[in-house]
This record gives structure tokens, sequence and C-alpha cells, in this order.
């Protein structure tokens, strides 16, 4: 399974991120996307004719939506990831994942801005972001209620991946975390996960391994 | 976790033992945010060099000179602490008060509201009672509103419930709160809303 990828791309990052928490291995192929734009060359065109990464490929299959790679990389080797299969927790999978990519067009818009100087209204992007993430962060308050520490079960699906990395990364964006206690022990449970990985900003739980002991004559 | 006191940002935390600490939030080495690190045992460490504080605010280890006791001088100022019926308090400079009870109320949910304190009383129709404000909130049970001010026009909200609320009035709860958080801001926005030019 090959992966196009960008280490910086929060898109990317979730594929990368589910395929680890799976155990899946994947052929990972670097893409220049800046400063070079490989994405939008005639290579990866040809493959992706939208211009966006990630791509993944697996024989004939080509996908280009990264909310598809997770359920593709869960059906095949993890199919707990996609939920119990009821109706009411099926739904919610489907809103959550219909859902970020609204955290990618108001919180990675105004990321990209700031990080690469896109144009687009920044106050109208970060405005749209908080919006994002006080719908979430009421999901989860009452997903605690019903007792469940997941946006659509007691334990992490699909949906948790395709929100959590574009949620994280909002203060590279100007959008502060502070505000939201029930997305900041959701996003704690996520990086406690076995298999967690890490991506430049999103970092892993230091407190989970013991303190480092360093020799005094060894520095 | 961070948090903000009327005397600036703060990092308050827990150690594994159970005992919450308003450390302030800046380490005295770079000026990194303290919130930012992280809780070991009973000590929390920064997450930029891994200088770690214990309660009283003494440096306890510099990673990067294992063999160092690290001087006395290295400190973080720490602030009074108190967690009462679900409720942490903490105090700016001395005080001998005792926090207020709520009784019989549980803490339900905190979210931050850009409208001022004025602004949040007139959307509720509140009535401030010995503690906080009582708002008789449509749909839902009895609910105790504890207001925190925050920097600019924003306030951060604490939404107390009667400890018997059963988990879908406590569902209609945090719905109201959303409700009067819209509404506060709708009325905020219409009168001088300069937060909406900055945010």
């Amino acid at each position: 399974m090959k992966l196009y990828d960008y280490i910086l791309s929060p898109s990317c990052y979730k594929v990368r991120l589910m395929a680890a928490l799976t155990g899946v291995k994947l052929d990972i192929r670097p893409v220049d996307f800046h400063p070079g734009a490989e994405h939008r060359g005639q290579e990866l065109l040809a493959l992706n004719p939208a211009g966006s990464i990630p791509i993944l490929e697996d024989g004939d299959l080509i996908l280009t939506e990264s909310s598809a790679m997770l359920v593709y990389l869960a059906a095949k080797v993890a199919p707990s990831w996609l939920g119990s299969g009821g109706a009411e927790e099926t739904a919610r999978v489907q809103q959550w994942l219909s859902f970020s990519s609204r955290l990618t067009a108001s919180l990675g818009g105004a990321r990209l801005h700031e990080m690469l100087l896109r144009p687009g209204d920044f106050g109208a992007l970060q405005s749209q972001g908080i919006a994002s993430l006080r719908e979430l962060e009421a999901g989860l308050v009452e997903q605690g209620l019903h007792g469940m520490g997941f946006l659509a079960s007691d334990r992490p699906t699909v949906a948790d991946i395709a929100c959590f990395p574009y949620v994280v990364l909002a203060p590279d964006g100007g959008v502060s975390l502070d505000p939201y206690p029930a997305i900041r022990l959701w996003s704690r449970a996520l990086r406690s996960l076995e298999n967690f990985i890490e991506m430049p900003g999103i970092h892993r739980l230091h407190e989970l391994k013991p303190e480092p002991h360093i020799e005094p004559g060894k520095v | 976790m961070p948090a903000r006191i009327p005397a600036g940002s703060i990092a308050l935390w827990r150690t594994q033992s159970g005992r919450v600490t308003a450390s302030a939030d800046r380490c005295p080495h770079r000026g990194m945010r303290l919130s930012h690190g992280f809780v070991r045992g009973e000590a929390l460490s920064c997450i930029y060099h891994g200088w770690s504080y214990g309660q009283t605010g003494e440096c306890l280890r510099i990673p990067a000179h294992p063999g160092l006791t690290p001087p006395e001088t290295i400190r973080v100022a720490a602030h009074a602490v108190e967690e009462a019926w679900g409720v942490i308090w903490v105090a700016v400079g001395e005080t001998t008060a005792e926090p207020p009870r709520f009784e019989g109320f549980v803490p339900l949910r905190s979210l931050t509201a850009h409208a001022d304190l004025a602004t949040l009383k007139a959307a509720t129709g509140a009535t401030a009672g010995t503690a906080g404000l009582d708002w008789p909130a449509p749909g839902a049970p009895e609910i105790r509103l504890l207001s925190v001010p925050q920097e600019g026009y924003e306030t951060l909200i604490h939404v107390l419930v009667p400890g018997d609320s059963s988990p879908a009035q406590r569902i209609a709860a945090s719905r109201a709160a959303e409700t009067l958080r819209r509404t506060a801001e709708d009325i905020q926005a219409k009168g001088l809303a300069p937060w909406s030019t900055t945010r």
C-alpha cells in the first residue's frame, strides 16, 4: 500500500496514524508539497486530478480522500475502528467523518494562511474554526454524559482519527485550544493509545514513559 | 492545564497522588508556558528542556545537568489552592476566607463566551445568588453559573447542576448553556463587540 505523503500535512498524518494504530505497513512516497508543489505536477495529477494529497494506492484502487483511506484501512485489518455497527453509532461515525472536512477548511485554512501565506480571510477562517471546536467540545461533553470517551463510541473509531490532527494543530492557525477541557481530555486519550505516532506539532505524552536517567559523567 | 486568574495565566496541575497546584505559567529557565508541560509523579516538568518543579515551586531537577542539585533560587511562584465540592479555587495573594459551598450542586462543564459579565446577566435574566448566578433555564433543571472574567470581553462560565440530575437533564443543561452563550454573544456583538474584529 503506497501513500503519497507530506510530513507536515495533517491529512497525510491521519493515514500514517491509522496505519500505525492498526499495524499496517505503508510504503511511503514523500511528496515535495512545499516549495516544489509536486502535487500539482503531471505525475500526481494523473493519480489525483484534484491536485491534493494524501493519495493512497493499493493495486488498482486509488483513494484521494483521507476519510476514505481511514475507512479502507479499518475495513481491511481492524473493523472495530468502524464502530459496532448499530444504527446510531454508524451514523455518528459518518457525522464526524463529514464534519472533519469543516475542520480542514477552517482550522486547516487558517494554518496554511499562517504557515505558507495562503490567501484567504484569516479572521473568517478562525471564526469558523472556533465554531467547529465548540461543536466538537459540546459533542464530547454529551458523549461523556453517556459514559463514552470518544466521538462515536466508548472506544476510538475512524471518526476520532479524522478529527484529531486539525484540532490539535489549531494553534498553528492562531486558534487557542485553552477554552476546551473536553477536547483536551479526548486528545490525551488518543495520544495515550498503544502504537500512537507523532507528527511535527503533535507530540506523545512524555509522562507515559518513565523518567530518563542519565549518568552525570555522560552528558 | 492552562487557566487564567486576575493575576495572569497559571498552570493548574494535579499530582499523581491527587494534590492540586496552581503555578505561574512561565518556566524561569526560558519562559515557556508550564501549562504545555507534563506531570510525572509529584512534579510538573517543562515541555521545553524538562526542568521539573515541586508543589511549592522549587526546582527539583535539570535533566541537562544530572549531577546538579538545583539552587533554591530557581523557583516558580505558586498560588494558594483549595478544592471544594468539585470546584477548584485559586487565591490571589493571602486569603483566610473559606471558598463558597454549593451543596447539592455538581460541576457539569466549563465554556468560554465572547461576552462580558453584564451581558451574560442580561442574557440569562438570572438572579445573583449567594454565590454565582441562579438561572432558571428553559427546559433544563435549575442551573447555577459561576463566571470568571478573562482577557478582553471573554468570560469563562462554569455550569453547575443539581447532583440528582439525570443524564438527559444534564444534556439539556449543556445545550441550554450553548444557547445562553449564543444569546449573550449576539447581545455583545450588537453592542460594542471589539472582539469580533480581533478574533
